[in-house]
């Protein structure tokens, strides 16, 4: 196999990574502070990329500059959903909570067909057309700019859970729901917050996919979700450090293990194309992962 | 409060349900033709269901508008049922069983998605309901031997047909072509390489290709052979294996939304500047608009495009047919649409011939049935079933996407068969070919 081509495939594979760490930190900060397992943030990222598509269209200015608006408008969303859904029924159960984030599923996908029909929609990128050359490698600026673009969400959402106030309450939160209420945090209002934050990252992480060129439609969601809650289970639950490795393991090795095991197979003279399975594959990293650690990369015992 | 909520959430959910766009069935007569429409009018592929339903809703009502079918006497008109199959193989079964069982269909026409179609013609087979397919195109749906296959009529091109006409056309237009541009021997072979969707579509667009190289011996070598998932978003890796591999035309099996993102990713993304070829269905304004100027001098097999109109006979048939679509549904047909109208059409041809709703009756008519060619040109002018595994044969035609500024989009322009051809093919600048 040409090392070029190998290390191509592993930029795309950091790409592809940074999407699923947003979503996923997402996912882990909702589960961190609520405990509450939401199935319909790959919605969320839906509906992120549809905002970011419609504040485009109608505005035609810098996509890059449309995503704090399509991620404003999809934290105050994210309110609404912990508001309206899972507040009321926080405490009943878990199955009510699992229930009621798989009908969300529904709902919005059938929201945004009812809305935007099924037709797909894409955003041009001003940049798409710049080709930026690190060594041997050519990047799309685009991409360069959605890895950077990650890395700055990354470091910001650090700061804000270990600089400020309301991101220690929320860590407090996250570690024991009883006594941060006891120590006078305003549990309820954290939960709030961390839905509008997770959601928002959804968002941003929807914006950036149709700005690389992806395109929107209601149904997009359902994958970059689950493998969101694979990088969260195996980067350890409620983990962002965890949540970063895992995403980009997961990233990295779907793009190159398929070729690595064609180039295996063709030692033995088989010539056999793997890049059908990429999920298959990079599932069953995953679940090698959790034999060899089963509470993930970062997670604590009795998680 | 809570209760308040969950009353709140249950009335949206309901009404949600209830605003989904649902086409309306025909109005009911006391003597009617019952035809089932098995198309996807929900999930992924419902933007193509809703066209094959619209499209079967014009034939009905041009038929019923003529009085129907005068059976022994006896007015009939044609009354549609919807089959939505949900975009699924489970939600197939359940349309096709519904339409069957409950419905009492005489005969079922649509079907898109070979996945799909091959899940659901079971019901189909064991309940002896003839099946006119229009929108899947693996031969295997008539081929195989599971099941009794003889009540399925496929009315349109297989994957065989896909890949045998474009690689004619490659082997006869676009090697020559690239070969003297680049002062390669004359009997260079060309360096093709396909990426096709893991389904009973993509390999039997793959199984054709290579029956088309094998049956006609082209002088043209498969370098790289890649599969991928159905509904796959990311083709950058395997499109950067795919360039590795030097191939002087890259032939995708894909759907709509997937060959837009091959085309946009692997000439954006990856700078695998070759001629992109491409299977009928994309010949959708979805394409057109999704593409942007990424699909600059592709090439796209079709039959019938929302685009473009093949010289010839059926001229007029197809821009009456454009109008009137226009006129009922406010928006433009595309080919899935077209198959179906004809599907219905054709089995009430059959019906009228049969003298009969007998199933029996119905499918010996088909097997006998030739009648004239619609809105789709048909080898001699003729639909008809093939004796072996009754597939009517289409003339098919090679489009080239050419930018339009005043559109801001791509327009294609027929440049294959030269029977219809309205302008040369054109090897672009930025192409850039194989290893010699």
């Amino acid at each position: 196999m040409d090392f070029g081509v190998l290390i191509q495939m592993i930029v795309w594979g950091l790409y592809a990574g940074c999407i699923y760490i947003l979503l996923a930190i997402g996912l882990n900060l909702i589960f961190g502070v609520m405990k509450v397992v939401n199935f319909a943030h790959g919605e969320v990222l839906m509906l992120g990329a549809y905002a970011a598509f419609w504040i485009y269209t109608f505005s035609r200015i810098n996509p890059y500059l449309v995503i704090p608006v399509s991620m404003l408008l999809i934290a105050i969303l994210g309110v609404f959903i912990e508001r309206l859904g899972f507040r009321p029924i926080m405490g009943t159960g878990k199955l009510n909570e699992i229930f009621l984030s798989l009908g969300l599923i529904y709902v919005f996908q059938n929201l945004a067909a009812l809305l935007w029909s099924a037709d797909s929609r894409s955003i041009h990128s001003p940049y798409s057309n710049v080709v930026v050359h690190i060594g041997a490698i050519k990047l799309p600026l685009d991409y360069l700019i959605i890895i950077v673009v990650t890395i700055v969400f990354l470091i910001a959402f650090q700061l804000f859970m270990k600089k400020t106030t309301i991101g220690r309450a929320m860590r407090a939160t996250s570690q024991n729901r009883e006594a941060a209420a006891l120590m006078g945090i305003n549990v309820e209002r954290m939960d709030m917050l961390s839905f509008a934050l997770g959601s928002a990252l959804a968002a941003a992480a929807g914006s950036l996919w149709l700005i690389s060129g992806q395109m929107a439609n209601p149904y997009m969601g359902a994958i970059p979700a689950v493998k969101a809650f694979a990088v969260v289970i195996v980067g350890g639950l409620g983990s962002i450090p965890g949540a970063i490795i895992a995403g980009l393991i997961l990233g990295i090795g779907e793009n190159v293990l398929p070729y690595l095991l064609q180039a295996f197979v063709a030692v033995f003279h088989v010539e056999m194309s793997f890049t059908a399975w990429k999920d298959t594959i990079a599932f069953f990293l995953l679940i090698i992962v959790l034999i060899l650690r089963p509470t993930g990369i970062f997670g604590e015992k009795g998680e | 409060m809570k209760y308040g909520i969950l009353f709140t959430v249950l009335v949206v959910s309901v009404l949600l349900a209830g605003c989904v766009e649902q086409p309306k069935e025909t109005p009911s007569g006391v003597e009617e033709i019952k035809i089932g429409v098995v198309a996807p009018l929900t999930g992924g592929a419902s933007t193509t269901g809703l066209d094959m339903w619209q499209a079967a809703v014009l034939a009905a009502d041009e038929i019923n508008a003529q009085g129907g079918i005068n059976i022994d006497g006896t007015s009939l008109e044609v009354k549609l049922f919807q089959g939505d199959t949900e975009t699924s193989r489970e939600g197939g079964v359940k349309a096709v069983t519904k339409l069957i069982t409950e419905n009492e269909v005489d005969i079922l026409v649509g079907g898109f998605s070979s996945g799909i179609t091959y899940a659901d013609q079971v019901v189909a087979a064991e309940h002896g309901v003839p099946f006119i397919v229009t929108g899947a195109s693996s031969p295997v749906i008539t081929k195989r031997t599971d099941i009794d296959t003889s009540y399925f009529f496929h009315h349109c091109p297989t994957t065989d047909d896909y890949g045998e006409d474009t690689l004619l056309f490659v082997d006869e237009i676009v090697r020559p072509a690239i070969n003297e541009r680049f002062g390669f021997p004359v009997d260079r072979k060309l360096r093709l390489a396909v990426l096709y969707q893991d389904s009973k579509y993509g390999e039997g667009v793959y199984d054709g290709i290579q029956k088309a190289i094998a049956e006609q011996n082209l002088s043209v070598e498969v370098v790289a052979a890649e599969k991928f998932k159905m509904s796959e978003t990311d083709f950058r890796t395997v499109l950067t294996a795919i360039k590795a591999a030097k191939p002087d035309v890259l032939y995708p099996a894909a759907f709509v939304n997937e060959q837009a993102l091959i085309v946009a990713q692997g000439r954006r993304d990856v700078g695998l500047n070759t001629i992109y070829l491409a299977v009928e269905c994309n010949d959708d304004p979805d394409y057109y608009s999704g593409v942007e100027r990424w699909g600059e001098y592709s090439i796209l097999e079709s039959r019938f495009s929302p685009y473009a109109i093949p010289a010839g006979a059926i001229h007029d048939s197809v821009a009456q047919y454009r109008q009137d679509f226009e006129n009922k549904w406010g928006t433009s047909p595309s080919m899935m649409g077209a198959s179906t109208y004809e599907g219905v059409y054709i089995a009430v041809d059959a019906i009228k011939n049969a003298g009969s709703l007998d199933k029996g009756a119905v499918r010996e008519a088909l097997v006998n049935l030739e009648m004239p060619q619609q809105i789709e040109a048909m080898e001699g002018g003729v639909i008809s079933f093939s004796p072996d595994y009754r597939e009517s044969k289409f003339k098919l035609y090679m489009e080239q996407l050419i930018w339009d500024d005043s559109i801001g989009e791509t327009r294609p322009k027929i440049v294959w068969p030269d029977s219809v051809k309205e302008t040369d093919f054109v090897l672009p600048d930025w192409y850039e070919p194989g290893s010699t």
